[in-house]
């Protein structure tokens, strides 16, 4: 097992002026550089959990909270956000909840954090240069944030998030107003950032891209954790049903395949294997 | 229900050409997808069906007659348009009063508001949550929420403009019923989506949007089934499709039961 990178302890929230806790008991540990998924019915607690991993839970929700979330050396509660921005970054499910709303410019957007933080203007001019370029957002850089369309401002937040160039990035459902191939692109991104060492921790809808990227999976379901394990062992497993996810239609098929007989092999994840595994039982 | 697009085409007041000389008819009660990237088109077309844009050349049909001659709030009895974004459509203080505006609007009887409440907010889901602010729902709840508006105003065709984004297994599976009810109740649903696994599980008609214009229109299984034409979209058939596809499996298949169907197909053959 690599460096623990973050910890959650026996970890219950719930928010004030609601009955039902929005998290129960949630412990877990994320490893350095690893690509880890929570997937889980809406309302099942994923975003709360989010809030609570980059400290938005306690500093900015209140509610009734127990246990320890620990990011690096840091427990979150302790911690102010601004040491917590060092370390952990999050990308809102809802771009337009993150903006600042007091940039004039994507420019200026992009660079509201490093400004709090006190970097310099030319440092700041060639991370915002550099982000915008990465994130496709370079062509409308002196546009307002407002103008922009749903995509856009998705691109810019996930921006302005990766500008503060967190150790572990946290992604909340953060494609939901991009088409496909806009997904990808921004997937490839986090991908490319995953593979020189970040630490992913994702919420996501899309089991097909849950099953090629997670090293790990948490299933939340109300407000629990009802499994943690590899893609692999969760997909295969029809229990897993019975906690309102999804999953990959390769499971689907390759476990048709194999209860009418045409093949012994475990059921694939992913889409080259699952072709591979159809083509072997056509021959078969 | 009708709708006609004659060579139509729109010029957005920045100079940008949306649409590119469409030709379109959409008829009857078979819900139709419109598909394609980011920027295609879907929304300025839809906008058209009741008047929200009007087109920069050529006409618009309802029914047979033109766009031209009626107001939007008019056309809005025949046609609802559900926003893509939730925060532009609702403004009211409750789910209960978001519900009763549009048919006031247009003078539908008290008691028949009454009795549509009760179907719509079932159909929606948001039968025990009437009295809460829209702000309080959660993201998919609001779009419901959005949907039972509209669904309320009783129009003959309704828009929904990407009603999956973020949606989970059981809002899917929601959406998949209020499609059908509508269906079932004599109504032409249009909707717009990015989820191909959605698309082809509940529309027999695709039309492909593909830079300001239709790039393919037609049957779900003949649209999918060419994968080139669809690459100019970057519009990917669903996963299923694609492993078949990635096979060899002669058929466009959708289902588990007509891949296996397919595959035995090809395993005698």
């Amino acid at each position: 097992m690599g460096k623990v990178v973050l910890e959650v302890k026996d970890f219950s929230f719930r928010y004030r002026q609601t009955k039902r806790k929005a998290l129960k008991n949630v412990s877990f540990q994320v490893e350095e550089g690893s690509f880890f998924c929570i997937i889980g019915a809406n309302g099942s607690g994923k975003s709360t959990l989010c809030n609570a991993l980059v400290g938005l839970i306690p500093h900015y929700f209140v509610g009734k909270m127990s246990g320890e979330v620990h990011v690096g050396d840091l427990k979150v509660e302790d911690s102010t956000i601004a040491q917590l921005s060092a370390e952990i970054g999050l990308v809102f499910q809802n771009p337009f909840n993150q903006l600042s709303y007091t940039a004039g410019t994507v420019a200026e957007e992009l660079a509201y954090g490093l400004g709090n933080r006190g970097v310099s203007r030319e440092v700041m001019k060639e991370k915002v240069e550099y982000v915008s370029r990465l994130m496709r957002i370079d062509h409308i850089i002196h546009k307002n944030p407002l103008e922009l369309s749903g995509g856009q401002v998705q691109r810019v937040a996930f921006g302005s998030t990766f500008i503060m160039e967190p150790k572990i990035l946290v992604l909340d459902e953060c494609t939901t107003q991009l088409d496909p191939l806009g997904s990808e692109e921004i997937f490839d991104i986090v991908k490319s950032l995953n593979q020189k060492g970040i630490t992913v921790i994702m919420v996501d809808h899309e089991m097909e891209r849950v099953a090629r990227c997670a090293d790990k999976i948490l299933v939340l379901d109300a407000g629990e954790v009802a499994a943690i394990d590899t893609p692999q062992n969760i997909f295969r497993d029809p229990e897993m049903l019975k906690h309102h996810i999804g999953i990959p239609d390769y499971v689907k098929v390759c476990q048709a395949l194999k209860e009418k007989g045409y093949t012994r092999r475990e059921a694939e994840i992913m889409e080259e294997p699952a072709i591979e595994l159809v083509k072997e039982a056509l021959t078969g | 229900m009708k709708i006609e697009l004659k060579n139509m085409r729109h010029v957005y007041p920045t100079g940008d050409e949306a649409l590119k000389g469409i030709d379109l008819v959409i008829e009857g009660t078979e819900p139709v997808a419109i598909i394609g990237q980011n920027g295609a088109g879907k929304t300025t077309i839809v906008k058209h069906f009741n008047g929200i844009l009007r087109p920069t050349t050529g006409d618009v049909l309802i029914n047979g007659e033109s766009i031209a001659n009626r107001s939007t709030a008019s056309w809005s009895k025949e046609v609802g348009y559900v926003f893509q974004n939730p925060d532009d459509q609702l403004f009211l203080e409750s789910v209960q009063k978001e519900f009763e505006f549009g048919p006031q609007r247009i003078g539908m009887p008290e008691k028949e508001i009454r009795e549509r409440m009760e179907w719509v907010s079932e159909l929606v889901g948001l039968k025990e949550k009437l009295d809460l602010h829209p702000f309080d729902l959660t993201s998919t709840e609001k779009k419901f929420c959005t949907i039972g508006a509209i669904i309320m105003m009783n129009p003959n065709a309704l828009i929904f403009d990407e009603p999956t984004c973020g949606q989970d297994v059981e809002g899917n599976l929601r959406l998949r019923r209020i499609i059908s009810e509508l269906k079932e109740k004599g109504k032409l649903c249009i909707t717009i989506s990015h989820d191909m696994k959605f698309v082809v599980d509940n529309f027999k008609r695709v039309v492909v949007m593909c830079k300001g214009k239709v790039l393919l229109d037609g049957k779900t299984e003949e649209v999918f089934s060419q994968v080139e034409t669809l690459k100019q979209s970057f519009v990917t058939p669903p996963p299923i499709t694609k492993v078949a596809q990635g096979a060899g499996l002669k058929e466009t298949v959708f289902t588990t039961e007509a891949f296996i169907e397919a595959f035995e197909a090809c395993r005698k053959g």
